[in-house]
């Protein structure tokens, strides 16, 4: 679809042009008509919520109509809940359905109908299936939105425990060896002694090859925020997203799947079964069988089905014992990746000093250690046992290179606040974090020459301090990035060069097991191949060609 | 044998006969169909694990094999078929018109076997029509796959067309000795003719085939079918803009190889000797020589580019395809198929029907192993070559063996359905044979009988 034509409309230009001169033979406004026209658009884009549609336009409607025949915001809910969608909104506009459709389209005067006859055609068959038309594609690079969701992977973290492949097999009722989560180590040659180590979900690519293959729209990218999913309902499994994927991340379903959508939907009782996203598309869990999957980056969780606090997150970021991966907004400059991404020293650093869970100093522990303790900043580290003068340098560096310190919705601002609280204790303690005799005694300050005032905090030296504390990363880089796939998913680390290869990492796949919604509590399979689709091959060879 | 006149009653031969190496003929094959048939359903019901494949990455497998590689070889024959008979009708190349409709109908044959695979590769054969048609207006901007379905029926479309209006003029012409019991689909097929329509469908055929010709290397197999790999910047051992060519040179030899054994078949069954005469071979033998060395230079060309000096991805490919087993038995066999042709041109006393008919087994054999070869190479050498612990393997499962002999034997049953219904012989081939005998033809003749010694020799 071409982004150059100013249209709002899936079919263009002309066909807009066409409507309004519909439009027009009619007595109603078109302006307003139009004007709903896009909105509707942006209705299945998932850029504005349906019932914000409602709102906005019911005024009007009531004023060009006399009659907003369309359902109220809970009546809307209600509908909702039994499929119908946006879809029946619409159909509420015709009120006897035997009329032409042009007709409906001139009595309606508005342009709700811009949807389109094809989204029109495609409600009436009960499937919620609006955004196919308009949501489906977005090839280009330039998808609208504040929202790309993607994360950010320091390598140099991972300690390869496979943490989240169990999680996200589990979180996903995964088959064996279908491993949307995967981590790898690889040798490359040379003298390079530092980890080497690769953490692969599927790059969530905004010009995603798979996408453009498909030869039914079922691989498609959800405009609301840039998740690159599949419609199990629509897929043909013929396998050329596979082919076309540059990352090998796609595992199709050969067989019946182990477990059953009915056992993965009563594992869910709250909001959602953890399968259909909110517009109705089956997208999320194992795939059906004849039908291609791989990592979805959770489109339940960010649907708010399990939780508002579990937006923005994954299930594999939740598992990783060190932190290793931070899930979030790529196009939020305040999101754990880009924060991430923007001083990944820095990122280390707070995990260690403000995971209260792990690592973090505790704040009771400082309380009962420095209570009788002097206000100077020996005392305070001398009667702490937590808290040691790195440390503390430290997590004063990261208050002093950090924006809006302890505010915004990421993860990671938790830790900042834990930091915060700490030294809301030493502050009431005494001790004056900003002052220049601690801060120059903390190294994160110069002595102000004679005569010349001071100068607070140096964010030179806060920095060098953090960079310190647990190391910068060799690098950063995005995976095969000439390839042109603009992946969503930032490594640091090593990269990967075009001789690595994989070798044995510190846990094996086979000895660790996942809990399925059917009970079962199979082990995880690194090659599925072998271990398992060979048994159902007909005359299986035992060669390979 | 030479003397021998060729006349309607030569070409009406298959039509009125009925023998009982005919019955056994048929039921072989459509015991192989059924056979396949059968395999299939039981593929249906449990899911494409019972074929080979697996997943390319971590997965260890190949994501597709022999089907997808034997539905681009029918492909290949088919449109080969098709640009043998537009080119005989273009270029004026009256010499192959005895072969021309066995051609068209090896066409319509390759295209069913490719169609009929298109479903057999698929996880959900049943959405075909809603998901692929339902989204066609958007997915033909973007999928190779959808480009490519749409030039297969595009092209079977225009090929039974074709074929349609030869075998219109010959029906009418020949009703009187057609058997009457099929006396609807003769109405059917002459619906509303006139003698008055020949010289615009003579036109009409002329335009389709210049059509044929002029689209083959875009649109037919030297552009959408080697897209469906060739575009993908990923597989090194795919990419490349050779492929078009590559392609069109491997369709033009199965299609050669193709016709010539389905040939051979009706000259000796029906004793047409004095219709698709030696020289046809000798003719068709040097033609497949040529596309052969073109076909050879082009892997020359395709290999020496990864394997000189890179880039790695592409180097990596082509020294794993140069040292892959099957792949060098392919190139050998072709290479020495090549190698006969030119010494039999050379020295015409080495020709023989049989050898010809041996050439064009190997070179279909090779093809057709290049073609699955290929398909599978893509997935054992990615650019993303990290996955080493779980290497990409594959071997054809005996249902997707099967579905070879199930093709195979689907396209043998269209032919001995057509030859009961319609001559595979068009009838202005025998015109122009007797008509143009005294000129052109004349010379041909000498030629033979001049060889024919020789041969026995
Ligand atoms: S990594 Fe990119 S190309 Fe591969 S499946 Fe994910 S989005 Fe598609
Ligand atoms: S397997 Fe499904 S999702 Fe993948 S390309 Fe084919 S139809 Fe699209």
């Amino acid at each position: 679809m071409s982004t150059d034509d100013e249209s709002f409309h899936p079919l263009g230009q002309e066909w807009e042009d066409e409507l309004e001169t519909m439009l027009d033979d009619t007595e109603y406004d078109s302006d307003l008509g139009m004007e709903m026209a896009k909105d509707a658009m942006r209705v299945t884009k998932g850029e504005l919520s349906e019932a914000d549609f409602h709102e906005k336009y019911h005024e009007d409607v009531m004023d060009e109509f006399g009659v907003d025949d369309r359902p109220t915001e809970e009546a809307y809910e209600e509908a909702k809940k039994n499929a119908g969608g946006f879809a029946e909104m619409l159909k509420s506009f015709d009120g006897d359905g035997d009329e032409s459709r042009r007709d409906v389209m001139k009595k309606m005067g508005v342009g709700a109908a811009a949807v389109g006859l094809g989204a029109w055609g495609t409600a009436e068959g009960g499937q919620p299936n609006v955004a196919d038309e308009s949501g489906g594609h977005s090839t280009e690079a330039h998808r609208e939105g504040d929202t790309q969701w993607g994360m950010a992977i320091d390598l140099e973290r991972c300690d390869g425990c496979l943490s989240c492949v169990r999680a996200c097999a589990q979180e996903n009722n995964l088959d064996q060896g279908v491993n949307w989560m995967y981590v790898l180590d690889y040798e490359d040659g040379g003298a390079d002694t530092s980890q080497n180590r690769l953490v692969r979900p599927c790059q969530h690519c905004t010009d995603a090859p798979c996408e453009k293959v498909c030869p039914t729209t079922a691989r498609h990218t959800r405009d609301k925020d840039g998740l690159v999913l599949t419609d199990y309902d629509v897929c043909i499994g013929c396998r050329y997203c596979q082919v076309a994927c540059p990352y090998g991340v796609n595992y199709f379903q050969w067989d019946e799947p182990d477990v059953s959508t009915e056992e993965i939907a009563a594992e869910h009782d709250g909001e959602g079964d953890m399968m259909v996203d909110s517009r109705g598309r089956w997208v999320d869990s194992r795939s059906p069988r004849g039908t291609m999957s791989k990592c979805t980056m959770c489109p339940s969780r960010q649907d708010g089905f399990s939780g508002e606090d579990k937006i923005g997150t994954s299930a594999c970021e939740d598992a990783c014992p060190p932190d290793a991966i931070q899930f979030g907004n790529m196009r939020d400059e305040n999101s754990d990746p880009q924060r991430y991404i923007e001083n990944p020293s820095r990122g280390r650093a707070l995990r260690d000093l403000g995971d209260k869970e792990t690592t973090a100093p505790s704040l009771n522990a400082i309380e009962e250690d420095i209570a009788d303790a002097d206000a100077d900043l020996a005392s305070v580290l001398e009667a702490s046992e937590d808290l040691d003068e790195e440390t503390l340098r430290t997590m004063k560096a990261i208050e002093i290179v950090t924006e809006d310190f302890g505010e915004g919705d990421a993860d990671s601002v938790d830790y900042e606040v834990h930091i915060n609280d700490i030294f809301d204790l030493l502050e009431e303690h005494g001790l004056d974090l900003d002052s220049q005799e601690v801060l120059v005694e903390l190294d994160l300050a110069d002595e102000p020459d004679e005569g010349e005032e001071f100068e607070g905090a140096d964010e030179g030296d806060a920095q060098d301090a953090i960079d310190d504390y647990d190391g910068r990363p060799s690098s950063s880089f995005k995976l095969l990035e000439d390839v042109g796939t603009n992946p969503n998913v930032v490594y640091f680390g090593n990269e990967p060069g075009p001789n690595a290869e994989q070798v044995e990492g510190p846990s094996a796949y086979a000895d660790i097991s996942y809990e399925r919604a059917d009970g079962s509590e199979p082990n995880l399979v690194d090659n599925r191949k072998e271990e398992i689709l060979d048994e159902g091959t007909v005359g299986d060879a035992g060669v390979s060609l | 044998m030479s003397t021998k006149t060729p006349s309607k009653a030569d070409i009406l031969r298959p039509i009125g006969t009925f023998s009982k190496k005919y019955l056994a003929v048929y039921s072989v094959a459509a015991l192989g169909l059924i056979a396949f048939l059968i395999a299939w359903a039981y593929q249906l019901q449990k899911g494409l694990i019972v074929t080979g494949l697996g997943d390319w990455g971590t997965g260890g497998g190949a994501t597709w094999g022999l089907y997808i590689g034997a539905f681009i070889w029918w492909v290949g024959v088919a449109h080969g078929g098709i640009i043998l008979s537009a080119s005989v009708r273009l270029l004026g190349m009256d010499r192959y018109m005895p072969v021309a409709r066995i051609a068209e109908m090896t066409t319509i044959g390759g295209l069913s076997a490719a169609g009929f695979y298109i479903l057999v590769h698929m996880g959900r054969p049943d959405r075909m029509v809603t998901s692929v048609l339902g989204h066609f207006h958007i997915t033909v901007n973007n999928s190779p796959l959808v480009w490519d379905v749409t030039v297969i029926t595009a092209y079977f479309v225009l090929s039974a067309t074709y074929l349609g209006l030869t075998i219109r003029y010959d029906v009418n012409r020949l009703r009187d000795d057609l058997p009457d019991k099929f006396e609807p689909i003769y109405k059917i097929i002459t619906f509303g003719y006139s003698e008055k329509e020949d010289e615009i469908i003579q036109r009409m055929v002329w335009w389709l085939a210049a059509a044929v010709i002029i689209m083959a290397p875009l649109l037919l197999h030297g552009g959408v079918i080697p897209w469906l790999f060739s575009l993908l910047p990923a597989m090194p051992a795919w990419t490349g803009g050779i492929q078009g060519p590559m392609f069109l040179s491997i369709a033009l030899m199965s299609a050669i190889s193709g016709v010539m054994i389905i040939s051979y078949t009706f000259r000796r069954v029906y004793n047409w000797e004095h219709i698709i005469t030696d020289d046809i071979f000798r003719g068709l033998l040097l033609w497949l020589g040529f596309f052969t060395l073109l076909f050879l230079w082009f892997q020359l060309q395709s290999v020496l580019n990864g394997v000189f000096l890179g880039p790695l991805n592409t180097a990596h490919a082509a020294e794993g395809k140069m040292a892959h087993p099957a792949y060098q038995v392919a190139m050998t066999m072709i290479f020495l198929t090549l190698v006969y042709i030119f010494l039999q041109a050379i020295r015409p006393a080495l020709f023989s029907k049989t050898r010809a008919l041996i050439a064009s087994c190997a070179i279909l054999a090779g093809t057709l192993t290049e073609k699955i070869l290929f398909v599978v190479e893509g997935f054992f050498h990615p650019t993303f070559d990290i996955y080493t612990a779980t290497p990409g393997t594959y071997f054809p499962s005996l249902i997707e063996i099967l579905s070879l002999v199930g093709t195979a034997s689907l396209v043998a049953l269209l032919f001995l359905n057509l030859a009961k219904l319609v001559p595979v012989v068009e009838l202005h081939a025998i015109e122009h044979l007797t008509g143009g005998h005294d000129h052109e033809h004349g010379h041909e003749e000498t030629t033979k009988t001049e060889t024919e010694p020789e041969v026995k020799a």
